[in-house]
């Protein structure tokens, strides 16, 4: 148990011997430990020592420890002094410090020697910018076409899916959702019943609220609100998943044994989501309204009877058609742009976290933009 | 024995269970100043772990750990932060932070525990990097722009960018060309004179095992099967570090050192 001296001991030796500099005339006497740890405070000091014109000597007889780090202080303040064309010398060093201080100066950089990533201008980011965009969008179709490609040959050959996956799908996209998507468009039901009954109310038109609530939330709302959870929800996860497997190279080695990854990858997710997303609108259809049914009885004393009536001579079939119809749009969007996304992970962790927000992002939007598209063509129709 | 060696790592009774797998079962281990000891054994005999637990990474089910005097089985996360910082770890795939660029890295021990100045942290992280053997020019390239064997000197670079006392290497050489291993084995040896480090590495290349281990710890069956330096286990009758070092691999990296060094 006691080879030399106590290790605690000496460590706490050694927090007290801080570095401490003494000019003298053309002598700088240095002390103490000039390791790393402990050259916080001196560094800076040491850096704005003014040196004497001509000679100057450096007296390391009084240090005690030299890492590194110290001697590379030191050997900074002999070039700066040598660069001004005076001398600079050691004297007193111990054979380790002697020994660290030659290292240091025989592998150190130069001044102006340290390599610096190179900065982009600013014309030369928009570009890079922009022609990142370019690409980015080109690819993006050039996966799309495939992506249609494949699926269209995988329907003509339903026995070629992979069923399995598709199933293990639809459990995480579609079943674990349930609880969230319900939550979140009961409380969007209930804050439309809320806001639109006060003023149905003003107008003595309380039974109208089915009229609003119903056609709101079937049309629009409870399709937008799924799709945004799902995006953020599914799409985050597809592209985290599938980018992973590309920086552990786990899609190259089935791209070694002959499986074309969208065919395994992508295609199930996809299938998957067209299915569950439509089911999970036709929830949150149920969940919003119940949500504003709710709240229709507290607030304005429409009873669940009457607020039903009113709902099914109020709302025609083809909205609540409409609202499911967008869905599988949407679940198309936020699979493949997922899975898009997912395959442009190059290299690194960073990449992951960084596809992963331009996903969710581009899902978000895309879906609002969609949504916008329909309700445009809908009205045109006359629907 | 050589008298009056200071041990800085001190592990006794070192028990390690994974569920009902027992990993170790009462390991011994010493660890002198300014040795190079290596650890050895089959894959799964529990190396690494052994490694994580005495740079306090995972806590042993039982046993103690003295690292530079200190029981570290016994202290908390927060005391030991001052012993972490006396050691350097090399991890198998380097580990390296994927949204820095190489200097970035080297240079971030140093940015996080001390003051000194910015310009002055970019010209110690480069020198490190040409202490590892790395043009300066792959300073300013990111980690996944590198080859594993570059990838393996940078990490070996933010390892001693504290100037520690001790570091831990987990598998140095796997994974790099011979011509690569080579210049790896030469670097630590020449780290370990020009720096005093104690090294410990966690390996299972026989020429690097002849070529700078000064001592090595082979494990197995949950215990310590043999250790000794690489003559005294090569001359060992035991049976199971016969069959360790007096295989095809062991003897062919045995001759080579033995044309070399005697």
């Amino acid at each position: 148990m006691h080879d030399v001296a106590t290790p605690a001991a000496e460590h706490g030796a050694e927090a007290a011997r801080q570095p401490v500099f003494e000019r003298n005339g053309a002598t700088i006497l240095l002390s103490g430990d000039w390791i790393v740890d402990n050259l916080s405070a001196t560094a800076a000091a040491f850096r704005r020592l003014r040196l004497q014109a001509g000679p100057v000597v450096f007296d390391l007889s009084g240090v005690t420890r030299l890492d590194s780090a110290g001697a590379w202080l030191v050997h900074r303040k002999m070039r700066a002094h040598r660069k001004n064309g005076a001398e600079a010398s050691v004297q007193g060093a111990s054979p380790d410090a002697a020994a660290i201080l030659q290292l240091v100066e025989g592998n150190g950089p130069g001044p102006g020697e340290v390599v610096l990533p190179p900065g982009t201008g600013l014309f030369e980011g928009i570009g890079r910018q922009s022609f990142g965009a370019l690409d980015n969008y080109t690819d993006f179709l050039a996966f799309i076409g495939r992506l249609t490609f494949i699926s269209l040959r995988i329907l003509l050959t339903p026995m070629r899916m992979r069923w399995r996956i598709v199933i293990d799908e639809l459990v995480q996209a579609g079943f674990y959702a349930l609880p969230i998507v319900g939550l979140l468009a009961f409380l969007l039901g209930v804050v439309i019943a809320y806001q639109g009954g006060i003023l149905l109310r003003q107008y003595g038109g309380s039974i109208f609220i089915a009229d609003l609530v119903g056609l709101s939330m079937l049309r629009e709302l409870a399709p937008l609100i799924t799709a945004i959870i799902v995006a953020g929800r599914t799409g985050s996860a597809y592209t985290a998943q599938i980018g992973t497997m590309k920086v552990t190279e786990e899609v190259d080695a089935l791209r070694t044994m002959g499986i074309t990854p969208v065919e395994m990858l992508v295609l199930p997710k996809l299938f998957a989501l067209v299915i569950a997303l439509p089911l999970l609108v036709v929830f949150a259809d149920i969940m919003g309204l119940f949500g504003g049914m709710v709240m229709s009885r507290a607030l304005l004393e429409v009873s669940f009877t009457s607020f039903t009536e009113r709902l099914l001579q109020a709302i025609a079939i083809e909205s609540y058609m409409i609202g499911i119809g967008k869905a599988p749009v949407f679940a198309i969007i936020i699979a493949s742009v997922g899975c898009f996304q997912g395959l442009k992970v190059t290299g690194s962790a960073e990449s992951v976290g960084r596809r992963t927000t331009v996903c969710v992002v581009q899902c978000i939007f895309l879906v609002i933009v969609v949504d916008a598209i329909f309700s445009i063509i809908f009205s045109r129709l006359g629907i | 024995m050589v008298v009056g060696r200071e041990t800085i790592v001190r592990a006794r009774g070192i028990v390690t269970r994974f569920g009902d797998t027992t990993v170790h079962d009462g390991i011994d281990v010493d660890v002198y100043r300014g040795e190079v000891l290596a650890i050895v054994g089959g894959s799964g005999s529990g190396k690494s772990t052994l490694m994580r637990e005495i740079v306090m990474l995972h806590p042993p089910t039982e046993g103690r750990i003295e690292v530079f005097g200190e029981p570290v089985t016994e202290m908390s996360e927060f005391d030991c932060l001052p012993l972490r910082r006396r050691i350097g770890v090399m991890f198998q795939y380097g580990a390296l932070f994927s949204s820095m660029t190489v200097l970035e890295n080297i240079g971030f021990p140093l940015r996080e525990h001390t003051d000194l100045d910015s310009d002055v942290i970019d010209e110690i992280a480069q020198l490190k990097l040409v202490l590892a053997g790395l043009e300066p020019k792959v300073a300013a390239r990111m980690p996944s722009e590198l080859s594993g064997g570059m990838r393996k000197r940078v990490a070996m670079a933010r390892a001693i960018a504290l100037d520690p006392e001790m570091i831990f290497l987990d598998e140095p050489s796997s994974g790099l060309d011979p011509v690569s291993a080579d210049a790896l084995d030469s670097l630590i040896l020449k780290l370990k004179e020009l720096l005093g480090l104690t090294i410990v590495m966690v390996t299972h290349d026989m020429d690097s095992l002849w070529r700078v281990s000064d001592r090595v710890v082979l494990l197995g069956d949950a215990r310590i099967l043999g250790q000794g330096s690489m003559q005294d286990l090569k001359a060992s009758d035991d049976a199971a570090v016969q069959r360790f070092f007096g295989g095809q691999r062991g003897r062919g990296a045995a001759h080579d050192s033995d044309g070399g060094g005697r």
